[in-house]
């Protein structure tokens, strides 16, 4: 265990050196991502500068509603950046190295590559968009519901997690899985930031119970606020964050385990 | 000339190799046209119009610039890849204008764009939302003219960026960055009705509004011949002057021109 978490701090620390190789580079970069990330941001507050309100949610309460975005990305990312450029690593015969190391390869995949600038691009713009808006959107922040905050967020975290986990062991027979990580994540992703009651029914279903950034944002955020809008929807939703983040990692992580067995290396 | 078509035609014929892509791309727009529309509903809620603008004004701004986005997709990295590979010494070297092959290869892909892009959003958008037809058929050819003009000063401000390769190396976060511009400013996010007043001030001293938000406004008839005229010519002068900007950098880059490796 002792051995694990020193081989954790110097994989940490070996990746964040080689990122921030070139300094005045990495700043730009992180703030490059910051500001890319930021658009749907600046463009909302904009847009409610004039309308005041949509469907209810005010600026404050669209910030809250995509700071969760941007925090459990960023979160997730320093620990699955290895699953989201998996397909890279299959490709080009790297996986093999892994393979024959004496260490469990989940382990190794999520260890030693974390993509630092996307991490403090999200997460910073997650914290920012927090602080900007925890104070002024009459959230009692009481144990309880700091306690239901942590949990939700860690709930998040594995979500995706997951997501990048299935598409990753879905490499293993696929090779390629670029396109459908566009689609079903990115693309989905897009609307993961706007109170999901807006969308068409169609929409709406996708981002429940096939793509669950629902589960991500929209219904932590409503557990907190409590805007009229959730009347759409089962109360029981509001609870199911942290239990859905858990079933779909261990599902993820099964179907991983299982399709390991079957792989077989592209490289020479 | 010859040679400049044939390069037109080689990246024209290159893009129809991923077709994955290229559906996945497609999709992708058609999502975000629709994000905007269905956000746009929610907050019209029901009125007819907000400040004079109507709702299939705003669905015609979106579809308008989102559409003429996937025709003025400039390559952002065809200087800085050619910087960072080496590969730039052997092209000065060729019998053919740099610059020239540029606009030509930027040619092939806008028109690939136009056809295979531009077209498959288009009808969806018309099929499935009410976008207004335009104001008559003089101010749709006006607007064709313009949108054609907005095509050019995006063109020179990814030109001029691209320059900056010559010293920075690396241009990724600089390019993310002007695109964050373009995307925020140029109206294809929020149309720039929309926008506080104090902000429409900061606007005209940008081009941004030039790109897309011109054209729109002329598809629409908001705007009388003679303003037309004056908003064509600022289009004219922010691609000069952009264009020289550009090309200043392009002539002491090369005096500066580091190739590393070969």
């Amino acid at each position: 265990m002792k051995d694990t978490l020193h081989l954790m701090a110097v994989y940490t620390k070996t990746t964040a050196k080689a990122w921030f190789q070139y300094r005045v580079d990495a700043v730009l970069r992180s703030l490059a991502v910051f500001l890319r990330e930021a658009t749907g941001i600046i463009v909302i507050w904009f847009t409610l500068l004039k309308f005041d309100t949509l469907k209810g949610w005010d600026i404050y309460e669209m910030l809250f509603l995509f700071s969760l975005l941007f925090l459990t990305y960023g979160i997730m990312i320093i620990f699955f950046t290895g699953l989201r450029d998996f397909g890279k690593t299959v490709r080009d015969g790297s996986f093999d190295r892994f393979i024959l190391r004496p260490r469990g390869l989940l382990f190794q995949i999520i260890f030693v590559n974390s993509d630092w600038f996307a991490a403090i691009g999200h997460g910073g713009l997650g914290l920012v968009l927090f602080l900007l808006s925890a104070g002024k959107v009459g959230i009692q922040w009481d144990l309880f519901n700091a306690l239901y905050y942590i949990l939700t967020v860690a709930g998040g975290v594995l979500i995706q997690g997951a997501v990048f986990l299935f598409l990753a062991a879905l490499n293993i027979y696929l090779l390629q899985t670029e396109s459908l990580k566009e689609m079903l994540y990115w693309n989905m992703r897009k609307f993961a930031g706007y109170p999901i009651s807006i969308f068409n029914k169609f929409i709406q279903i996708i981002m429940i119970y096939v793509m669950p950034f629902a589960f991500v944002n929209y219904f932590p955020a409503q557990f907190l606020l409590r805007k009229s809008d959730m009347a759409e929807y089962p109360e029981l939703y509001l609870y199911l964050t942290p239990i859905i983040g858990i079933v779909m990692y261990l599902a993820a992580y099964c179907f991983w385990r299982f399709s390991i067995r079957f792989y077989k290396s592209s490289g020479n | 000339m010859t040679a400049y078509t044939a390069y037109a035609r080689k990246v024209f014929l290159g893009r129809s190799a991923y077709r994955f892509d290229h559906l996945m791309s497609i999709l992708s727009t058609i999502l975000q046209f629709f994000i905007f529309y269905e956000i746009y509903r929610a907050l019209y809620g029901g009125e007819e119009q907000v400040d004079g603008i109507t709702m299939s004004m705003v669905t015609t701004n979106f579809v308008l610039s989102l559409g003429l986005g996937t025709i003025f997709s400039p390559d952002d990295y065809f200087l800085p890849n050619k910087i960072w590979d080496g590969s730039i010494s052997t092209e000065l070297l060729r019998p053919v204008s740099f610059k020239g092959r540029m606009i030509a290869e930027n040619v092939g892909n806008s028109a690939f764009n136009l056809i295979f892009k531009f077209i498959p959003v288009i009808t969806v958008a018309l099929l499935t939302t009410g976008m207004s037809a335009p104001a008559d058929i003089p101010c749709f050819l006006l607007f064709l003219l313009s949108a054609l003009l907005g095509a050019g000063v995006m063109f020179t401000i990814s030109f001029a960026v691209q320059m900056t390769a010559f010293w920075l190396v690396n241009i990724w976060s600089l390019t993310t960055i002007k695109n964050v511009l373009v995307n925020v400013l140029s109206g294809s996010m929020i149309p720039l009705w929309f926008m506080p007043e104090w902000m429409q001030g900061v606007l005209n001293f940008t081009p941004f509004a030039s790109i897309y938000f011109t054209p729109v406004q002329i598809y629409l008839g908001q705007l009388s011949y003679g303003e037309i005229a004056v908003k064509c010519a600022i289009q004219l002068v922010w691609i000069i002057l952009i264009y020289l900007i550009g090309d200043l950098l392009w002539k002491k880059g090369q005096r500066k021109l580091v190739v590393q490796g070969g």
